[in-house]
């Protein structure tokens, strides 16, 4: 780890994201969302699990959806190439990208959270469970940035993370009765704990989505032996 | 230090495709060394190994007295510069925010850049994104960055492939100059006039192996059969061996006037190359 070099490669990919169309599209989606929300309410208290929806959105479409499509771009243009000629290691590259991720999604989500209430997440639980959900979303975007070698074929790869990470409290939506099987597979999902959580005020929560984080990392890093030692 | 690359035995196979077979060569420091051969010949394969990107199936390589060990670390890459045959830049960024990201990356001064860009005549492009530029524009830039970190030691892979005949000039003399301060070249190129002009040695890579080795006007007397070829008033060409005997027949056309042109045998090096492996280099 080098700070000028994932200094450098912070500096250079905040500027190609604010240039880039198809990414800057993403934070703004999750706003979007969150001003038609805190119109229909009209003045009644939002449900968690509708803010819950939102970092979802926030998270899959911003975080993993932004990191995937940034190093599939560095693939797929063969930029990648020229940074690991330079003294810049992959830890660098990957840090220095991941940096204006969490910049990114910081500002999108703040900005979301206060259109709709930010009161239920000024606690240090729930800021420590969004912590730990956003480097969930982000190890699944690096790990799949990995093997994407097309910005093409990231939409493919986004749209499960966004379903069943992203979007898991709809599923109430589907009308599947409390002992369905699919409700309760669910529930052991990291949004559905951190609602969970608010309700029970429980630290269980918390352990299980660091599960869930601690998994993702580790499917990071099993995309990365793959990809790196066969040329 | 007298060698700045000793590469001995070097093979590499893909998957049961022998790209290389057992190539040997030395660069000596301070040189400028061209490696040519025909498409799919193995020099971007031979490139990639030096730098590190590929590892070979056998032989020994050391390039400025590190081991191929050592090839990933940052000391070993901020002492070389490389433009590969597929790099590529930023497209969006300007010329001057890419080639400060690398500025930044080899911990070179800023002040590089607009010194690189007057390098390559590329002034006028600092400010303009990259998608806003020719190809050959590319090329310079993508040179500039090769160049940026004053390495050691440069690996150009077909570097002038993509340019016009007058920034071709100018880019030859900007690498001469580099060379005079004391950078080694290592180049590779299907230009020939290209080879002859910048090159003080060639190596001819064909069958995966070294097929020749030499400076290149040596080579061309080498290979030359010093023959004289005389073209006369009346359209006739005469080959004259370069034979004592000879001088009297030489003399005599000189002697009544008939001499249109006379000039001595020398093969261009894609000729050489041709005569050697039985293949143009195109
Ligand atoms: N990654 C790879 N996997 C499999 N085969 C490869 C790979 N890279 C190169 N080759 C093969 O190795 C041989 C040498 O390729 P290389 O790119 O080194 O040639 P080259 O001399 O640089 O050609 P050119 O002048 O066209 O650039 C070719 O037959 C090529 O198909
Ligand atoms: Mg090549």
């Amino acid at each position: 780890m080098h700070t000028q070099r994932i200094g450098a490669i912070f500096e250079k990919d905040l500027k190609d994201f604010m240039k880039n169309m198809m990414l800057l599209m993403m934070p703004i989606a999750p706003i979007l969302l969150s001003i038609m929300y805190s119109r229909l309410g009209d003045g009644e208290e939002i449900p968690i699990s509708m803010l819950y929806i939102i970092v979802g959105v926030t998270f899959s479409a911003v975080t993993s959806s932004s990191m995937m499509t940034m190093m599939a771009e560095e693939n797929e243009k063969k930029t990648l190439r020229g940074l690991m000629l330079s003294p810049a290691s992959f830890m660098d590259i990957i840090i220095g990208k991941s940096l204006v991720v969490a910049l990114i999604t910081a500002v999108s989500l703040a900005i979301s959270l206060f259109l709709m209430g930010i009161e239920p997440f000024l606690s240090a639980q729930a800021i420590i469970g969004l912590v730990l959900l956003f480097l969930f979303f982000l190890f699944l975007g690096i790990g799949i940035g990995l093997f994407a070698k097309s910005i093409a074929s990231t939409s493919a790869y986004i749209m499960p993370v966004m379903f069943l990470f992203g979007f898991t409290p709809m599923i109430e939506f589907l009308a599947l009765g409390e002992d369905s099987i699919a409700i309760k597979v669910a529930d052991a999902f990291p949004i559905m704990q951190l609602i969970n959580m608010h309700d029970t005020n429980s630290w269980v929560p918390i352990g299980v989505v660091a599960l869930w984080t601690i998994g993702a990392a580790l499917f990071t890093y099993i995309c990365f032996k793959k990809e790196r030692t066969d040329d | 230090m007298e060698n700045a690359m000793k590469v001995t035995g070097l093979r590499k196979v893909f998957n049961q495709h022998t790209a290389i077979e057992d190539v040997s060569f030395n660069v000596k420091r301070g040189e400028i060394f061209g490696l040519l051969g025909p498409s799919g010949s193995g020099k971007t394969t031979t490139i990639k190994i030096l730098t590190g990107e590929l590892l070979q199936t056998s032989g020994d390589v050391k390039v400025l007295d590190f081991d191929i060990a050592f090839f990933k670390t940052p000391d070993f890459k901020s002492r070389i510069g490389i433009l590969s045959d597929n790099s590529s830049l930023y497209d969006r960024l300007t010329v001057y925010d890419n080639l400060k990201l690398f500025c930044k990356l080899y911990d070179a001064p800023l002040e590089q850049i607009d010194v690189m860009l007057e390098e390559v005549n590329l002034k006028d492009a600092r400010n303009k994104a990259v998608s806003k530029l020719s190809k050959g524009m590319k090329q310079r830039v993508l040179l500039a960055k090769a160049l940026i970190h004053k390495p050691d030691l440069v690996f150009l892979d077909e570097p002038t492939s993509a340019l016009d005949p007058g920034n071709i000039a100018h880019i030859h003399r900007g690498l001469q100059k580099l060379n005079e301060a004391g950078t080694t070249i290592f180049i590779t190129t299907h230009d020939m006039e290209e080879a002859t002009k910048l090159c003080d040695r060639v190596a001819f890579l064909d069958k995966g192996r070294i097929q020749e080795l030499g400076n290149p006007n040596a080579l061309r007397y080498k290979y030359s059969t010093h023959a004289f070829h005389v073209e006369t008033f009346d359209d006739k060409r005469l080959v004259i061996e370069n034979e004592r005997e000879n001088a009297d027949e030489i003399k005599e056309l000189i002697a009544t006037g008939k001499v249109k042109s006379i000039q001595s045998d020398n093969p261009t090096l894609g000729q050489i190359f041709l005569k050697i492996t039985g293949k143009e280099l195109v």
